[in-house]
């Protein structure tokens, strides 16, 4: 009776211990594989910042389109204010052309209105208005990373 | 309804529905491995597993026979694997940025810094464990009965650790590199030592040619680097797994790991066995199938010890996957605690003094700082020589297996060790009080430099002492563990004093507090 | 415990691997820069002057943060700490919250510039010590320039001419006295100066293990290396023989113009220089020179010294006497050619880099005070001469200054090539006359002793000296 008891203890302890070696192997094993995965996703860019100033309003005189080919964005001054449509074509990241309708992209055959809103071709969606700000000492700057509706323009301080 | 049953479409749909059951059958062909047989098929049967044999003995087992070392150095190779894979994301071999993309891996990259610690410190431990597995291999005496070519393998295998972790040496492009760089590639130019004294250097430049061949240009310089490179991530290791794979394959041939002639189960080996009960025999003798009929293959030559073998599924497996285990464990303890060091950027303008190699390479560089071509080519390549012919010059057959062969290897070993550390201390204190030839005889010849220089009296008292064991004792195996526990001996004395003893200038300083301010 | 040996050891290894991996996710979530930008975001919201400045501080997300300058090949993280450095708001807060200095930012955007382009330190570091990189340990050549030396960094893009009055009083102050102590007559820079010391070309950015730290007091760093050289040479370097004298304060500006001498390529673009030069205060231009490359050794000139350092005595070239009888082109052939053995550098444009017109002007200017009268004729060549007669009175009256070899002492070296080569005439009157306001005596004189035979013997002698073997000891 009593040594069947000590065999049973015996048989969970031992189990119990398998089970616990498992596990320490298991899951240390799947923390490094996860972060494998994080390492391997960069901490840092090493690309031009995307929020990048462009001078002060002088720059810009109302009626007129500046395109900064670098920064892959159209600058558009009008009697409302500033606005910043991007460039890049929202199906594969062509760089569009400004027509008098509006934007055309040279690869696929997209076609976009004047406010960037797709008209014809495969892109998904419209053109990405991006945020442009003032900064205290009056520069503008424009920061590709925060989208804004279709239709916001900045109105600068007289 | 059996109809439906026997149609295309019922039979798809049981398909699916034993989509899970079919998968794990065709992923462990014999089933689970419950039974003794489907044990020994998942040994048999899995690429992975098949390497090794479906039955183990029980003295491979034992952690105090083996040590665990071989397998601690394969993986110590596979974590350097993994973490240098992971390194080269981020890591841009040229001039201009490796040493600021190491430079980002320490500082920006996600655990960037533990990777590059793991990378260094499982490299440089896997030069530890494998000199380490190389004494057990040589005092169980298991080079013999046909691991004879093995044991050669296995030296081939050493000299491509260091390769490796000395060309991942250069990588960084810090001064630590740049510097080292340049002392290898002299060394590699140090046969023009030789040819020069001949004077034959115009005819036959081989050392110029070596450095040429290794450094892609006579300065070290980017080219140097690509080469580098290529050398430490490509052909190195490619020759590495090769001869790895030989390696193993050739232990699967020889039987497994050598056991003594005389085996005896003790008790205490059930620690080390699961799966099977003690009974009035300390295991009960198994039914063992034919490998004939699993693998459909050769049957290896293994020893017919039956009823001191155990299935290698899980005994065996359970050890290798603790031993990864702890070997991932301590490598990342002490990652976690000490850095790779990363001095300033490569300038070829300002000598690190001393400009010292890695650690491990130190003992040689104490060496060459008496010749550099004895040092650096002349009696490496003895010793390598040496260690390679141990198997084929002492071909006695008794104690295979056995820790020293027994006590008689013990006490030469012991005494090797302590007449060993006499000579050698008293002859690098006298190289150090006194300096050595030239510092006698200013205008000595480089020849006699080259032919009697401290290095060749140490190599030439081993050979002696050695023979001298071999007359003394009758014994061709006495003689081999005279030799080779002098020669682990003077790898550990010389990198010691490489290290350690030697400051600014190659001049001796009792610690490294000493050394005057620069 | 006895059983199941192996799986303990995979039991205990998983133990220690989920305690440590859990340790450095640990460790990477906490780095030193999210201290620093938690704390700058709390200030943010604090100083918030309305609603919607404080929610968008609020909205603001703590990450690392780098300047990437392509223009400058560079990348700076240093405003993952300071992060206000552009900020009004943050003008009156600590370090490292606050605002930078001045309205330097202005016309030097941070975007475009970063940080280490002016301050060095290590820009790609993200923790202080190895960012700022002070001390040995963090091995990086080029540690934070100190406040005291930062405008050895506006040199790198700007002329002196537009600093002068911009904040670069003290690199302007180091360079009008870089050019008055006569620094150019033992250090090339640019190609053009004298080659008994070091080139100081890009010396500013020589990283420290080129400079022997060994006997500096202060800091060790490079501008602390260069000062007290200035003040002590032969403290700091025991063989050194620098020629120098400056007040605490001048060593201060020298050493911050040294440090300016930087080998780094700023991209065009980017800086302001157009090779403009401080106009000089001094008018006349071989004065200008003469101080730029002789006043270190010749002082003055009107009177010799022995020079310790150099083991010999400096000649008094400005003296009357001398110049009475050295004419135009021996002077000339002097500074050429200078004086082999000796520490006279050779000025020719092939050589020390000064244009032949330059050598004239210092020699207009050397020889502007000579006397109007000549001295009277030797004629050396009506003598016949006895060369071992001159051997004789050489020896018992010449070497013990001139050395048994002509090779100098407290005199002059004899057996350079310019000496030998001289025309005799003016050795002999030179014997005859001696050197006023040096130690060179009269010899043609009553107390001399020597009668013009025996002068024109030595003299004869003298010219065989450089024929004679002489080794070094």
């Amino acid at each position: 009776m009593s040594s069947e008891t000590i065999d049973k203890t015996e048989i969970s302890r031992r189990s119990f211990l398998s089970l616990a070696a498992l596990w320490s192997a298991v899951l240390p094993a799947i923390a490094l594989l996860g972060g494998i995965f994080r390492m391997v996703k960069p901490d840092v860019h090493y690309e031009e910042s995307i929020r990048f100033r462009i001078g002060t309003a002088e720059n810009f005189p109302v009626g007129t389109m500046k395109k900064l080919d670098d920064k892959k964005v159209f600058i558009f001054s009008t009697d409302n204010g500033l606005h910043a449509i991007s460039s890049i074509c929202t199906h594969l990241g062509c760089i569009v052309n400004i027509t008098e309708w509006g934007f055309q992209c040279p690869c696929h055959g997209s076609r976009y209105n004047q406010n960037g809103k797709v008209i014809a071709g495969p892109a998904p969606r419209s053109l990405s208005w991006h945020e442009i700000s003032q900064d205290i000492d009056g520069s503008l700057v424009v920061d590709a990373s925060r989208e804004v509706p279709a239709g916001t323009v900045l109105k600068l301080k007289a | 309804m059996n109809g439906l049953k026997n149609s295309g479409i019922g039979r798809f749909t049981s398909n699916i529905i034993g989509l899970r059951d079919s998968f794990l059958k065709s992923f462990l062909r014999e089933g689970k491995p419950t039974t003794d047989l489907s044990r020994t098929a998942v040994m048999a049967n899995n690429f992975f597993l098949h390497v090794q044999g479906a039955k183990v003995h029980i003295n491979t087992l034992r952690p105090g026979y083996t040590l665990g070392l071989g397998l601690i150095s394969l993986y110590l190779l596979l974590i350097t694997v993994v973490t240098g894979i992971l390194l080269m994301i981020y890591y841009n071999p040229s001039i201009e940025n490796a040493y600021n993309t190491v430079k980002d891996v320490n500082y920006v990259v996600f655990t960037g810094r533990l990777l590059r610690n793991m990378h260094k410190w499982g490299g440089e431990g896997m030069i530890i464990s494998v000199i380490l597995h190389m004494a057990r291999v040589f005092y169980t005496n298991s080079y013999k009965k046909g691991r004879e070519f093995n044991w050669i393998i296995g030296v081939a295998l050493l000299i491509l650790t260091f390769g490796i972790n000395l060309s991942g040496y250069m990588l960084p492009w810090d001064q630590l590199s740049y510097w080292a760089l340049v002392i290898v590639a002299n060394i590699i130019q140090s046969p023009k030592e030789v040819t020069d004294v001949l004077g034959i250097t115009k005819l036959f430049d081989i050392g110029t040619f070596s450095k040429e061949l290794f450094l892609g240009g006579l300065n070290a310089g980017k080219e140097a680097l690509t080469r580098v490179y290529l050398l430490h991530i490509m052909l190195l290791p490619l020759i590495l797994f090769i001869f790895l794979g030989v390696h193993f394959w050739r232990i699967r041939k020889d039987g497994g790991l050598t056991k003594p002639e005389g085996f005896e189960i003790k008790d205490s080996d059930t620690r080390y066995i699961s799966g099977q009960e003690r009974k009035a025999e300390v295991f009960p003798a198994n039914k063992t199938y034919g490998l004939m009929e699993l693998v459909k293959a050769k049957t290896p030559a293994v020893n017919r010890d039956i009823e001191n073998n155990v299935l290698s599924w899980p005994n065996l497996i359970l050890a290798e996957t603790a031993v990864f285990f702890f070997t991932l464990a301590v490598v990342m303890v002490y990652s976690f605690y000490i850095n790779a060091p990363l001095r300033e950027l490569a300038n070829p303008l300002i000598p690190e003094n001393p400009a010292k190699a890695p650690w491990y390479f130190l003992g040689l560089q104490e060496l060459l700082s008496y010749s550099a071509f004895m040092g650096g080519v002349g009696l490496p390549g003895l010793a390598l020589l040496g260690l390679a012919l141990i198997p084929y010059l002492d071909r006695e057959q008794q104690q295979i297996g056995v820790w020293f062969s027994g006590k008689r290897g013990k006490y030469i070993a012991l005494e090797s060790l302590v007449v060993g550390s006499v000579v050698l201390i008293g002859l690098l204190a006298i190289v150090i009080k006194y300096g050595w030839l030239r510092t006698w005889w200013p205008d000595i010849p480089q020849l006699f430099i080259i032919l009697i220089n401290p290095g060749n009296i140490w190599v030439g008292f081993m050979i002696i002492w050695s023979l001298f064991v071999i007359k003394r004792t009758d014994s061709t195996r006495m003689g081999a563990i005279a030799l080779f526990t002098m020669f682990l001996l003077s790898y550990v004395i010389l990198t010691y004093v490489g290290t350690e003893l030697r400051g600014p200038n190659w001049a001796f300083y009792w610690s490294k507090s000493q050394w005057p301010l620069h | 415990m006895r059983k199941r040996f192996y799986l303990w050891v995979l039991f205990l290894s998983g133990l220690v691997l989920i305690a440590y991996i859990s340790l450095t996710t640990y460790k990477e979530k906490t780095p030193e820069w999210k201290k620093h930008q938690a704390e700058y975001k709390e200030l943010l919201i604090r100083n918030a002057k309305d609603e919607d400045i404080r929610k968008r501080a609020r909205e603001m997300d703590i990450r690392l943060q780098q300047l990437y300058l392509g223009e400058l090949n560079r990348i700076d993280r240093c405003i993952s700490c300071h992060t206000g450095v552009e900020n009004p708001l943050m003008a009156d807060e600590k370090v490292p919250f606050k605002k930078h200095s001045g309205d330097y930012l202005k016309n030097h955007s941070v975007e475009r510039f970063g940080c280490t382009v002016c301050h060095l330190g290590q820009g790609r570091a993200v923790n202080k010590k190895e960012a700022h990189g002070i001390g040995r340990e963090t091995y990086w050549d080029y540690p934070i320039t100190k406040l005291e030396f930062i405008q050895t960094s506006c040199a790198l893009c700007h002329d002196l001419t537009f600093l002068k009055d911009k904040g670069g009083e003290k690199v302007v102050a180091g360079e009008r006295l870089f050019r008055q102590k006569g620094c150019k007559g033992c250090h090339k820079l640019e190609g053009v100066g004298g080659v008994l010391g070091k080139s100081l070309d890009g010396i500013g950015s020589q990283p420290i293990a080129y400079f022997p730290m060994r006997y500096i007091k202060g800091e060790q760093t490079v501008a602390q290396w260069i000062r007290e050289h200035e003040e002590e040479p032969r403290r700091v370097v025991s063989d050194s023989q620098m020629r120098v004298d400056v007040t605490p304060e001048e060593a201060d500006f020298l050493t911050t113009y040294i440090m300016s001498l930087r080998a780094e390529e700023i991209p065009k673009k980017l800086r302001r220089l157009t090779g403009a030069r401080l106009p000089d205060e001094i008018k006349d231009e071989g004065e200008a020179l003469y101080k730029m490359y002789c006043i270190a050794c010749h002082g003055s000139g009107k009177e010799s010294v022995f020079d310790d350092a150099f083991k010999r005595t400096i000649p008094a070239i400005t003296n009357p006497s001398f110049l009475r009888v050295a004419d135009d082109k021996f002077i000339r052939e002097n500074i050429e050619e200078g004086r082999a053995g000796t520490q006279m550098t050779a000025w020719k444009s092939a050589a020390a880099g000064l244009t032949e017109k330059q050598i004239e002007k210092i020699m207009r200017y050397t020889t502007k005070d000579r006397p109007k009268e000549r001295p009277t004729q030797f004629g050396y060549s009506g003598y016949k001469v006895n060369v071992n007669k001159g051997e004789e009175i050489y020896a018992s009256r010449c070497a013990s200054c001139h050395g048994e070899y002509g090779e100098g002492g407290i005199g002059l070296n004899l057996r350079n090539p310019v000496v030998q080569n001289a025309d005799p005439e003016m050795l002999a009157k030179t014997i005859r006359d001696g050197r006023e306001s040096t130690l060179m005596v009269s010899f043609g004189s009553k107390d001399g002793g020597l009668n013009a035979q025996g002068i024109a013997d030595v003299v004869a002698y003298i010219r065989t000296l450089s024929k004679k073997e002489y080794k070094l000891h």
